[in-house]
């Protein structure tokens, strides 16, 4: 069954063509342009959130493990998607969720699991989208890393040409903050997308054990909160 | 042996008139013949092979102290254990009386080996630990707790965090009375911590050398429920599911009174389809909009559906441990 995705012209869905671009090879899907976002599933059953398209798509690929390996994976998958469209889509407090953001990503290569998810595709779309991105993100040397190894990707270079000018047109900052990214990566050599994946500390044992004992003193410190009862 | 033997200068009962504020020494001068004689006997049994009582007792007592020394390492091993695997239970003698309880429960069937949902685990107790606002106490995840407890064997405890006073003693009892086991940490295969904080989002920590810290109650819920009971195989239908839990959490519970009269009509046309928000099976879809739903006002203006609906989600009989907060 052929899927078609008809999308708002003036405010595309960044995160579901992110999607719908990584499915294509598995399901057939065309993209339509129009006046709403939404899927058409079945004659009962329609999905008009970016959100609920990207699950479905996920679900109908199985194989692409875009919804993480396992449950704990799906629930973290689960825990960004909500963290993308209402934490980065407001104006007020975004620094705040960049750092949140930052955090999460300092020892990981992807958001979750170890290969791309809706995580990744919803967090980037919504950063993508957002104005006060990159300007408010300059301190936030992991999620900026991360940010531009992902945009270096085919699918995401794809989506991000074709549909992002449209909300967004390429301000002057932006331009400069690209240009720079692509003089540092000069530096190391061909900033070709293999050479921005950096070697993750997540593999190194070193930062293994320092990851486990400081998440270790976190757990404790929640599992035990009666030493700070009132 | 001797080659001459000076003959006693004195009396051998000779007596003088002691102190009585000393201790008394046996006389050396006295009966010299009688202990000399007897101290060669000892001498000759030592020689033999019998062994001096005062060394026996010196013996016992080094063994007993070895033996200290061995409890002591032990203990220190099981407590190094306890750092090493977090949450590893030392008392391991105490037998599992629990594991006769046979789970019950009508509505959810199909998981029921936590092993292969969440991996397989070290001996530790997997704790699910919330962070909730008092102001905004999660109703869903009271009722999945309740049937997470019909399914499993799960330690409840409440706490109250520093950044919040004044707790209501409604809030403190939600998860229900206290286990009688709960020193006993290895009996139970689930942990649920319910942590009374001031935090802007719910938020729940688990596993965590593995997962990030998971945020807003919907997540959670969503969570839970897979424990439970697996989300449709169907593509769509688990959307659907996903997608009436978003918008019971965002449109219903937080939404303007306009949102949520849309949210209603949508709920009365999907009811009119079917039996229950996803189909034909009760679903999370249905739990999580029943919360909301009587949480977010008056039932008067409630289309005729979904008051059929409500009915039926009262029958089952899960929601009691909401209805408290529902004022």
């Amino acid at each position: 069954m052929a899927l078609n995705l008809t999308i708002n012209t003036s405010n595309p869905p960044l995160g579901a063509l992110l999607a719908a671009e990584h499915v294509k090879a598995s399901v057939q899907i065309s993209v339509e342009e129009g006046k709403d976002t939404r899927l058409q599933v079945s004659d009962a059953i329609q999905f008009n959130d970016t959100n609920s398209i990207s699950r479905y798509l996920a679900r109908v690929a199985p194989a692409l493990g875009l919804y993480g390996s396992n449950m704990m994976e799906q629930t973290e998958v689960d825990h960004w998607l909500e963290f993308s469209a209402r934490r980065l889509c407001g104006q007020s407090g975004v620094s705040a969720a960049l750092g949140e953001l930052d955090k999460a990503l300092s020892l990981r290569t992807f958001l979750v699991g170890q290969s791309v998810t809706l995580a990744d595709l919803s967090v980037w779309a919504s950063l993508k989208g957002h104005a006060e991105w990159p300007s408010q993100g300059k301190t936030c040397s992991h999620v900026n890393r991360w940010f531009f190894f992902l945009s270096s990707q085919v699918p995401f270079t794809a989506v991000g040409n074709k549909y992002a000018s449209k909300k967004a047109p390429m301000t002057k900052s932006n331009t400069l903050v690209l240009a720079y990214h692509a003089a540092t990566m000069d530096l190391r050599g061909l900033p070709t997308s293999q050479d921005m994946v950096r070697p993750t500390p997540q593999h190194s044992a070193l930062h293994q054990a320092k990851q486990l004992r400081c998440t270790r003193i976190a757990s404790e410190c929640t599992q035990f909160p009666s030493a700070k009862h009132t | 042996m001797s080659m001459y033997q000076v003959k006693p200068v004195c009396g051998s009962l000779l007596k003088t008139d002691l102190p009585t504020c000393m201790y008394t020494l046996p006389n050396i001068h006295g009966q010299q013949g009688n202990s000399c004689t007897s101290d060669l006997c000892s001498q000759h049994a030592l020689q033999n092979g019998e062994v001096d009582p005062a060394v026996k007792a010196l013996e016992a007592r080094q063994d007993e102290i070895l033996r200290k020394l061995y409890e002591l390492k032990a203990a220190v091993d099981g407590l190094a254990k306890t750092v090493t695997t977090p949450d590893a239970d030392l008392d391991l003698t105490v037998s599992s009386s629990l594991s006769s309880q046979s789970p019950s429960s009508t509505t959810f069937t199909g998981v029921t080996n936590l092993d292969t949902l969440l991996g397989k685990d070290l001996g530790a107790l997997r704790d699910i630990v919330i962070n909730a606002n008092p102001a905004q106490p999660p109703l869903t995840l009271l009722v999945l707790h309740s049937v997470l407890c019909q399914r499993y064997r799960v330690l409840s405890t409440v706490h109250v965090h520093s950044s919040v006073s004044n707790v209501p003693p409604q809030l403190l009892s939600c998860l229900g009375p206290r286990h009688a086991d709960s020193y006993a940490r290895q009996m139970f295969q689930l942990g649920f911590t319910l942590i009374w904080k001031d935090v802007p989002k719910l938020q729940m920590k688990f596993s965590v050398q593995n997962m990030c810290p998971i945020e807003g109650e919907a997540n959670v819920a969503r969570f839970l429920f897979k424990l439970l009971s697996p989300y449709p195989n169907d593509a769509a239908l688990a959307t659907l599911v996903d997608s009436w839990v978003d918008m019971a959490f965002f449109q219903l519970a937080e939404g303007s009174a306009k949102e949520r009269a849309a949210v209603l009509r949508a709920l009365n046309s999907a009811l009119g389809r079917s039996p229950w928000l996803a189909g034909q099976e009760f679903s999370l879809a249905d739990m999580a909009c029943y919360c909301c739903v009587l949480q977010s006002g008056p039932a008067s203006s409630t289309p005729s559906n979904v008051q059929r609906w409500l009915k039926s989600c009262e029958n089952l009989g899960h929601f009691s441990p909401a209805k408290p907060f529902l004022q």
